[in-house]
């Protein structure tokens, strides 16, 4: 591809800062990336850290391990997945997190016909084990899934859920890039739809109605509005967080509401 | 020799019987210099001249109208002045801000402040100009409105007498009575009560001298400059929509209490938006005194006349009480002002008992959520206090609700008494802060740390130091603004507020004074009214939210919910007293007691 997954272009920004500003967007907990030894990263997400693999070449449950290990402090559940999900849905990460609120130690995606275990729910106390396991040379997930128990997600399970089944019907959210006619045919799609909305000051006639828009970024919104996010204007994604985040990710669905930052009074 | 804009002296007026009698009282320049003027001169004021303990509606209770020495010069909006008292709504601390031709004819009578104690035998005016004070018999104004008031005064008296009139509300001594000039309202905390307990139905002044500022062509300069810069971006909010632009952003956010602040977003708000109203209504535009922005929006009413329309009163007569015919809000925006109660207030009171009602507490079946008519029938019983439920409700929400028990304490809207305005605290934790710590009560306008979380430069549902941080330092520039006087409407305009405006009143008075001084004038005004407020009884356990805010979570539009619960507001609540140099009951240090100047 000519260069790392991580630093491929998304729409002004990388896949990795698209991934983990879909995770930052939807989970209420920290945010990590695993780093192989000495990678150098794109910039990220404020709020976003860092931890490095100690060992190279031990493959995705050498991260897994890292991974799980570094926020085991701060979350009892994790949502794990790799870089070059561009089409990753917030809605397919609830899915996933809440089928393990049951109590399996895995919430296993089989979507579009296969095993997702990089886009998939694990328990962080499973960190242990998956460092045990690579101790014994045991380096494929499935392995893991052997030694504790897996909740399975097909198709229809997931789709079962309305926000998903609505926002991502084709389950695309699981969707990976891995030759360039794969990255090219992604950045050759629309951007999503959604729905822009302007308050106050920012509302030229009627422009506080909602109305629909393709964009990929919050910038992009802004700019499809004629607005700048500068000092005197901010954003409220869906109505919950307020950011002037330009690269802000936005996903089939969502609704962004355009406000004057010196909203009160 | 006062230092420019300013006279170096109050008028301590004494009504009594049938006489009034004035008294000069000096203000040195080191207590004009420490506390500015306005709320913060007001505040030395109340510490020096209102009995420790004493009753808000006694005679010997001051009642001071304070200016500053911004006060008729070019500045835009500056033509303000603080109206300052002991609340009978809360017992503490209250003061309201007002701009009007009142405060430039005030300040000429040749006085920083009038500060108004005893009562007169009967109903009457009074009159203040360069020939001193006197009391002028008013039974016949008795029951009208402020408005009403004041056209009879000026027909009686002289066009250029101005004039600041209580409405029936405040005859009768509802606790969140406001006082009004020139269509504007010194509304929070029940002003208008304490003036009538002097039975006075109105203040009127006339100017009678001239003041001079140190700098005269640095001042006209930077009037100019202002002005340019009152007509940008930071302002156009106002100018465009006013503040009811609020409306439909806060409930996009979730953060429009709703139906006693049961929810944040209301279904009707569209139907109330500025946006809406102003493609399907007449709206006129106009500005106080002195002011270039102009944020005031009055809106055609069907069938006839105008109503001056604001966020906080469409919020509070609107969603708060489930209301969404603009008709209905515009109906009772306009009973509350003729009336002359404080719309806050008033809202979160009747939506307080419309809950009671909901819940079996109140015996009165035809006050309902949702329904306009029943808010101006509420209104009108609390205005004339009749037996029952105006009787009750004339009290405020927190009042009410212990006279009624049965824990609607819990959901009362009120902190220290004061209802709560249109900011949902758990939705906007920097704010909730705010709220619970001010002087004032449950107070927006000396507190506006909602500007903070409506940044989207911190989190605003998990409320943490850096919101500790944001309600200090907007309470700290709300302080400076309000003894200054500059507008706040004006803040955004200031790319390094305490700097630029050290410089203006610099140019003004002639002081040598910069960032770090304005700073400290604001924390020892922030401290002067706990000191009061200590002073008067207030303690830890008034620092708070009601048990709703902080036992019910908040479900918001995008599905999730905000909580904040009573160890996350104790935990900002700490981390405020020690930035504030508070010991961990909320009380201040005897250095900082003398930096108060108490005795000055
Ligand atoms: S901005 Fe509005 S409230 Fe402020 S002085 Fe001007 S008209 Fe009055």
């Amino acid at each position: 591809m000519g260069k790392p997954k991580a630093w491929l272009e998304w729409h002004g920004s990388t896949l990795l800062y698209r991934a983990t500003a879909v995770l930052a967007r939807t989970v209420g907990g920290p945010v990590v990336v695993v780093a192989a030894p000495g990678q150098e990263l794109p910039p990220l997400p404020s709020g976003v850290t860092v931890v490095e693999d100690p060992v190279e070449g031990l493959g995705p449950m050498q991260g897994l391990a890292v991974g799980l290990a570094a926020v085991a402090d701060r979350a009892e559940t994790a949502f794990v997945c790799s870089t070059d999900l561009p089409f990753l849905h917030p809605a397919f990460v609830r899915c996933v997190l809440r089928g393990l609120a049951s109590g399996p130690d895995v919430v296993l995606p089989v979507a579009r016909g296969f095993r997702q275990p990089l886009a998939a729910g694990y328990r962080t106390a499973l960190a242990g084990l998956v460092a045990d396991l690579l101790a014994e040379g045991d380096l494929r997930p499935g392995m893991l899934f052997k030694h504790c128990e897996v909740a399975q997600l097909s198709d229809e399970q997931l789709l079962a859920d309305t926000a998903l089944a609505r926002h991502d019907p084709m389950l695309e959210s699981v969707v990976n890039v891995n030759t360039p006619e794969d990255y090219a045919a992604a950045r050759d799609r629309p951007p999503p739809e959604i729905v822009v909305e302007c308050f106050g000051a920012l509302a030229k006639k009627g422009g506080h109605r909602p109305r629909g828009v393709r964009t990929a970024t919050l910038g992009a919104a802004a700019a499809s509005v004629g607005l700048t996010l500068d000092r005197h204007v901010v954003a409220a994604l869906n109505g919950d967080q307020i950011t002037r985040d330009e690269l802000l990710p936005l996903v089939a669905g969502d609704v962004v509401s355009f406000l004057s930052a010196d909203a009160g009074g | 020799m006062a230092p420019g804009g300013f006279f170096g002296r109050a008028l301590l007026v004494d009504v009594g019987g049938r006489e009034a009698t004035g008294t000069p009282f000096e203000l040195t320049e080191r207590v004009l210099r420490s506390y500015l003027g306005g709320v913060g001169l007001g505040t030395w004021l109340l510490h020096r001249l209102a009995p420790p303990g004493v009753d808000p509606l006694a005679p010997a209770a001051p009642l001071a109208f304070v200016f500053s020495s911004l006060v008729g010069t070019p500045l835009t909006t500056s033509a303000k002045f603080a109206v300052v008292a002991k609340s009978p709504l809360t017992g503490l601390l209250t003061d309201a801000l007002a701009s009007s031709q009142f405060a430039i004819s005030g300040k000429l009578t040749g006085h920083d402040a009038l500060v108004i104690r005893g009562r007169a035998d009967e109903l009457s005016v009074l009159l203040i100009d360069g020939d001193g004070v006197r009391l002028e018999p008013a039974p016949d104004l008795a029951g009208l409105a402020a408005g009403e008031a004041e056209t009879a005064a000026k027909s009686r008296f002289g066009r250029n007498w101005r004039t600041a009139a209580i409405g029936a509300a405040g005859e009768r001594g509802v606790r969140y009575a406001t006082i009004s000039h020139d269509g504007r309202h010194a509304g929070r905390g029940g002003l208008g009560a304490v003036l009538g307990a002097k039975n006075i139905k109105a203040v009127l002044v006339r100017a009678a001298t001239k003041v001079s500022v140190a700098d005269q062509a640095g001042v006209l300069a930077a009037a100019r400059d202002l002005r340019k810069r009152s007509f940008g971006p930071a302002t156009a909010k106002y100018r465009e929509l006013g503040t009811l632009a609020n409306l439909l952003a806060f409930n996009a956010v979730s953060t429009l209490p709703t139906r006693n602040f049961t929810a944040a977003t209301f279904e009707g708000a569209p139907q109330l938006a500025a946006e809406e109203l102003h493609e399907l209504r007449g709206v006129a535009r106009n500005s106080c005194a002195s002011c270039s922005i102009g944020c005031e929006h009055i809106y055609s009413r069907k069938g006839g006349g105008g109503q001056r329309m604001e966020y906080e009163n469409v919020f509070a007569l609107g969603p708060l009480c489930g209301v969404s015919d603009p008709d209905d809000v515009f109906a009772a925006s306009a009973r509350c002002d003729e009336l002359g109660i404080d719309t806050i207030s008033a809202g979160g009171t009747i939506a307080w008992a419309m809950e009671c009602v909901e819940r079996g507490l109140i015996d009165e079946p035809w006050l309902r959520f949702g329904d306009g008519k029943a808010v101006l029938r509420a209104l009108d019983a609390i205005g004339t206090r009749s037996p029952g439920l105006g009787e009750l409700l004339a009290q405020g929400s927190r009042r009410a609700a212990e006279a009624v028990g049965h824990g609607s304490i819990d959901f009362a809207p009120q902190v220290k008494g004061l209802e709560l305005p249109g900011y949902e605290p758990r939705s906007l934790q920097s704010m909730a802060l705010g709220l619970a710590v001010n002087a004032r009560g449950a107070d927006h306008n000396r507190s506006g740390a909602y500007e903070a979380d409506l940044s989207g430069e911190l989190d605003r549902f998990d409320g943490g130091a850096a919101h500790v941080a944001a309600a200090v330092g907007t309470e700290d520039r709300a302080a400076v603004m309000d003894s200054m006087i500059l507008c706040k409407f004006l803040r955004g305009v200031f790319d390094d507020p305490f700097t630029e405006w050290a410089r203006l009143l610099a140019l003004v008075t002639g002081w040598p004074l910069d960032a770090d001084e304005l700073r400290g004038a604001a924390r020892r005004i922030v401290r002067a009214k706990r000191a009061f407020n200590l002073r008067e009884g207030a303690t830890a356990a008034d620092d708070t939210l009601p048990a709703r805010m902080l036992e019910t979570p908040l479900e918001l539009g995008s599905g999730r919910s905000a909580v904040l619960d009573a160890d996350r507001l104790r935990s900002m609540i700490a981390g405020y007293y020690a930035a504030r140099g508070l010991d961990e009951e909320g009380r201040i240090a005897a250095a900082d007691l003398e930096d108060l100047l108490l005795d000055a």
